[in-house]
């Protein structure tokens, strides 16, 4: 099978679906067709563990007038289809009116693709353990400070479409090869983490991520306590930045949350939240980010929206219903399955970004380092991230990744610190915004940043 | 309706010996017929109103020790044949890495037909009856507070389970899970108070019959909560005397203790708990126990048989203070010469069975309540979360969303948002009384993620645990 039969395929269950729909009497209706070829391997300390396997299903919305019901199945039987079909019509004829719901999409307009590579597809669980062999060949077996390492590698060839009974069929696909590496390094008492990882849409060599892990490790040996709390600048890593500054968007950009005043920058539209260095734009148009997409989840062409312009707050995220609630556009920003990661076809539209991303702007790490007195650099993401209170901004972080910064120049590696602040006033004092944007892993791409002091405790 | 679909038992068993014949030495084949539900009332206005269907099959094929996994939602012969097929190559072309090999003693097989009758079966209850439940437990919310927003939250898991492998087990159980939960939210004077109450069981709907349970008196308990909250003051950070409360002592006892006492992560020696069976770990007082099947009136998850076909029992991890055991699946318990504990789970047929938790609990103790604030005299008693975070070392962080400041041993005033962490191993040196109340819960919304596969519904709680010393972080 090649990368455009899925797409025909794809195609052809939704357009079928809403021949269903119609040969039921009901009166609209919208099919999410959802492929995903899907092939893991993990080998850790010897032990290797492999899934591989075809998720599919149908995501059905019926609509009544107002009153909305959704329903899903897994498989594209035509038994499975109209099972979801009517108690989709079932659950929507029993439901009160949801005053929101306007209709479902009508046009087939799509934007583009992200890169496509069929070699991807051709992945078997087979290929990816020649690969994670290459990856541990290169790690010396004999070093004994190497207490684990834990290695996968994964692709995904990802497709939907969407049908309405008012005329739209659109499509898009996704191809992701992922390779991790996490290394567990441990010296005289001192123990360690340190990870490297691959991931696009193209097939990559992944060869030496087990080599870098642990090299990354080993600098972080011999670690001093910090054994005091002091005010400090920290500077952080672009993938510790990126996840770092993906806390506080996830939740507060939502359109939706803005809509049902749930959103905790609600009252900060058109209001400067940030530093006038501070861009952050949303976009699902990047050929290289594994979540560009033609389409929304619920059919609309994607695209980019500039959220933040200069430190002020411009606009939320929208789908069409909370667009059309809050007078405005849809952002085609209506996912499936969002960020706790629901099997999308079991889903229905929520909003959430594509890919925020931070305007890039001047001095690359060593730059940035070069200019910092006595402060704290971060290698790896800190745990404790997710328990920011995005209310009140506080939050409070521990990292076993921390360099001390002495004189321009990494000191020594530190053993665990905890760094507190507020997000609201880390928005207002950057030291520097970086200029080596990476792709990450997390809803958000940032460069390093440096910022003004925090408490630094250890 | 006691019917089970023989037809689904003939091509399991066609699956299987198409396994072995393919060169496979043993291989495990289920079939999942699973309905879900979810209704959300945002506002009273219905944010979501789902049902899932998930039916299909999962094929695990061993070969020299190695597993293979492979799966397919289609019903029919052709689409089971290329997915046998793919398990056994999986499992073929990994065995020669594969360094820690999963062979496991052969049982006798297990021929069990079990069947789930509860009062209120969801799938005979009217739409329209889930909703109204909603609708009155918010609507009792107003009996305590005006809020600002309201949540209605409505979820429903039920469905067949059909489970052969190449002993001639032959399995068949029905999951049953049903949980209600209101939430108030007030953002009176800019200040935002937050109020949340629920519960979940392996039972019908007769649960939400009972007088503590009714939508009305779940509702009014999220109202008050909000209210409290909204009344709340500071706590002073720092090292505390501390009343865990069950709610958030389940969520240590699985999150912080559970995970780590997993067997995947104890055979390659990433879990702290890995070598240390036998040792002392904490005061005598702390037991630690997985259990399979709790009496559902309790409101534990029932959960009988796991998917490689073994029996749920009741596992102890710790014992007064003293590591007993692991969680394990019938590969690492032959590694580690112990016998399987029933934890090995998959989410649904789309994914390979992994170690996971069951019902996960700290075992009563002999104080009552009164006597544990008692003897609390001063300090927080942390009631419940709403989230966290752990390590795979034991440090834990999770925030408390209802809590008080008890003094002279008795309740005084609700604490604003605060947080609990430290890590799980010190914190069970310092466990000095364990109450005698035993409560448990389970629920279709939340439950617990690993590998990708999210949100596995297990059972947590216990009775409340007094400690001597455990770090607050309190609201600035």
């Amino acid at each position: 099978m090649e990368l455009e039969d899925i797409r025909e395929k794809i195609l052809n269950i939704a357009d079928t679906a809403i021949k269903y729909a119609r040969d039921l009497n009901i009166p609209t209706a919208e099919a999410f067709v959802y492929n995903s070829f899907e092939t893991s391997l993990e080998e850790n300390k010897g032990k290797v563990d492999s899934r591989d396997g075809i998720v599919q299903g149908v995501g059905i919305r019926v609509a009544v007038g107002k009153r909305v019901g959704f329903s899903s199945c897994t498989g594209f039987s035509e038994k499975s289809i109209k099972e979801a079909l009517e108690k989709a019509h079932a659950i929507a004829k029993a439901s009160p009116e949801n005053p929101l719901f306007e209709s479902f999409v009508s046009e087939s307009k799509q934007s583009k693709d992200g890169i496509l590579d069929s070699e991807i597809l051709y992945l078997t669980p087979e290929k990816l353990a020649d690969k994670v062999s290459e990856l541990l060949y290169q790690v010396d077996k004999n070093d004994q400070r190497i207490t684990g390492l834990a290695v996968n590698a994964d692709k995904v060839v990802r497709g939907y479409a969407i049908g309405t009974t008012e005329g739209c069929l659109v499509s898009t696909l996704t191809t992701v090869f992922g390779g991790s590496a996490y290394a567990v390094v441990m010296k005289e008492g001192d123990r360690k983490t340190a990870s490297e990882f691959v991931i696009s849409r193209k097939n990559e060599d992944i060869s030496e991520l087990g080599k870098k892990a642990v090299a990354k490790g080993f600098q972080h040996l011999g670690s001093k306590p910090f054994n005091a709390t002091e005010e400090l600048p920290i500077i952080l890593h672009p993938y510790t930045s990126s996840a770092f500054l993906s806390v506080p968007f996830i939740q507060s950009l939502s359109g939706a949350a803005y809509v049902e005043k749930r959103n905790p920058l609600g009252n900060k539209l058109d209001k400067k939240i940030a530093d006038e260095r501070f861009n952050l734009i949303d976009s699902g148009q990047i050929p290289e980010s594994q979540s560009t997409v033609a389409i929304d989840g619920e059919g609309s062409p994607v695209g980019e929206t500039q959220i933040i312009e200069k430190g002020i707050l411009k606009t939320f995220l929208y789908d069409r219903m909370y667009a059309k609630a809050a007078n405005t556009e849809t952002t085609a920003n209506a996912s499936r399955g969002g960020m706790m990661g629901g099997i999308p076809f079991e889903s229905i539209p929520s909003v959430s970004p594509r890919k925020l991303i931070v305007e890039p702007v001047q001095k690359n790490l060593e730059e940035q380092i070069a200019e910092i007195d006595k402060g704290i650099y971060i290698e790896e993401t800190p745990i404790g991230l997710f328990t920011a209170n995005v209310i009140t901004g506080d939050f409070s972080i521990t990292s076993n990744n921390a360099f001390l910064i002495e004189k321009g120049e990494l000191a020594f590696p530190l053993r665990s610190v905890s760094i507190a602040g507020n997000y609201f006033k880390v928005f207002e004092s950057f030291i520097s915004i970086g200029n080596d944007l990476i792709q990450s892993p997390w809803p958000l791409n940032a460069p390093s940043i440096s910022l003004e002091d925090l408490t630094i405790s250890g | 309706m006691k019917t089970i679909d023989e037809d689904i038992f003939d091509l399991l068993h066609k699956a299987v010996n198409k396994g072995l014949e393919l060169g496979a030495n043993f291989v495990e084949a289920r079939y999942d017929d699973m309905s879900l539900m979810t209704v959300n009332l945002l506002n009273e206005r219905i944010r979501e109103a789902s049902t899932k269907l998930r039916k299909g099959f999962g094929i695990m094929a061993y070969f020299d020790g190695s597993p293979g996994f492979s799966f397919t939602p289609e019903r029919n012969w052709e689409s089971i044949h290329t997915t046998v097929e793919n398990a056994v190559k999986i499992a073929k072309a990994t065995a020669p890495r594969n360094k820690v090999k999963m062979e496991f003693e052969r049982q006798k097989p297990i021929v069990d037909k079990q069947f789930t009758e509860v009062k209120k079966h969801p799938k005979n209850m009217e739409f329209n009856e889930k909703l109204s439940m909603l609708k009155r437990g918010v609507k009792a919310i107003e009996e305590k507070i005006q809020p600002s927003s309201t949540t209605g939250l409505y979820g429903e898991l039920f469905g067949d389970k059909y489970f052969v492998n190449s002993e001639e087990s032959e399995i068949f159980w029905q999951p049953l899970i049903v949980d209600l939960r209101i939430q108030a939210i007030s953002m009176a004077e800019g200040k935002r108070a937050n109020g949340i109450d629920g519960v979940g069981s392996s039972l019908g709907l007769e649960l939400f019959d009972k007088e503590e349970y009714l939508p009305e008196t779940i509702g009014s308990n999220a109202g008050k909560y909000c209210k409290e909250q909204s009344e709340a003051k500071a706590i002073k950070a720092g090292k505390q005397k501390a009343l865990i409360g069950w709610r958030l002592g389940g969520v240590l006892a699985h999150e912080s203790f559970g995970h780590l006492s997993e067997s995947d992560f104890v055979v390659t020696g990433m879990s702290p708990l890995s070598d240390k069976i036998g040792e002392v770990l904490g005061t005598e007082m702390t037991t630690i126990i997985d259990e399979g099947t709790i009496p559902r009136e309790t409101n534990g998850l029932w959960l009988p048989y796991d998917d490689q076909g073994i029996k749920t029992d009741k596992t102890v991890l710790l014992e007064k203070g003293i590591l007993k055991g692991y969680l394990h699946n019938r590969g690492t318990a032959k590694k580690m010469n112990a016998e399987p504990t029933g934890n090995s789970r998959a989410i649904t047929f789309m994914y390979p069975p992994i170690p996971r938790m069951k019902n996960t609990y700290f075992a009563p103790g002999d104080l009552s309540l009164e006597e544990a604030l008692e003897q609390l005299k001063d300090g927080f008693y942390a009631v419940s979360s709403s989230g966290g975070q752990v390590g795979l070392d034991g440090n834990f962080l999770f925030n408390c969303n209802r809590g008080y400041w008890v003094e002279n041993g008795e309740i005084k005033y609700a604490v604003r948002d605060s947080s609990l962490s430290g890590n799980i191993l010190e914190l069970i040196k310092h466990v000095q009384g364990v109450t005698k109340d035993f409560n448990i819960m389970t629920g279709y919304f939340g439950g617990c993620g690993k590998s990708g596969q999210f949100p596995l519904p297990v059972g947590l709680g216990g009775a409340e645990l007094l400690v001597d010393e455990v770090l607050v972080g309190g609201a600035k």
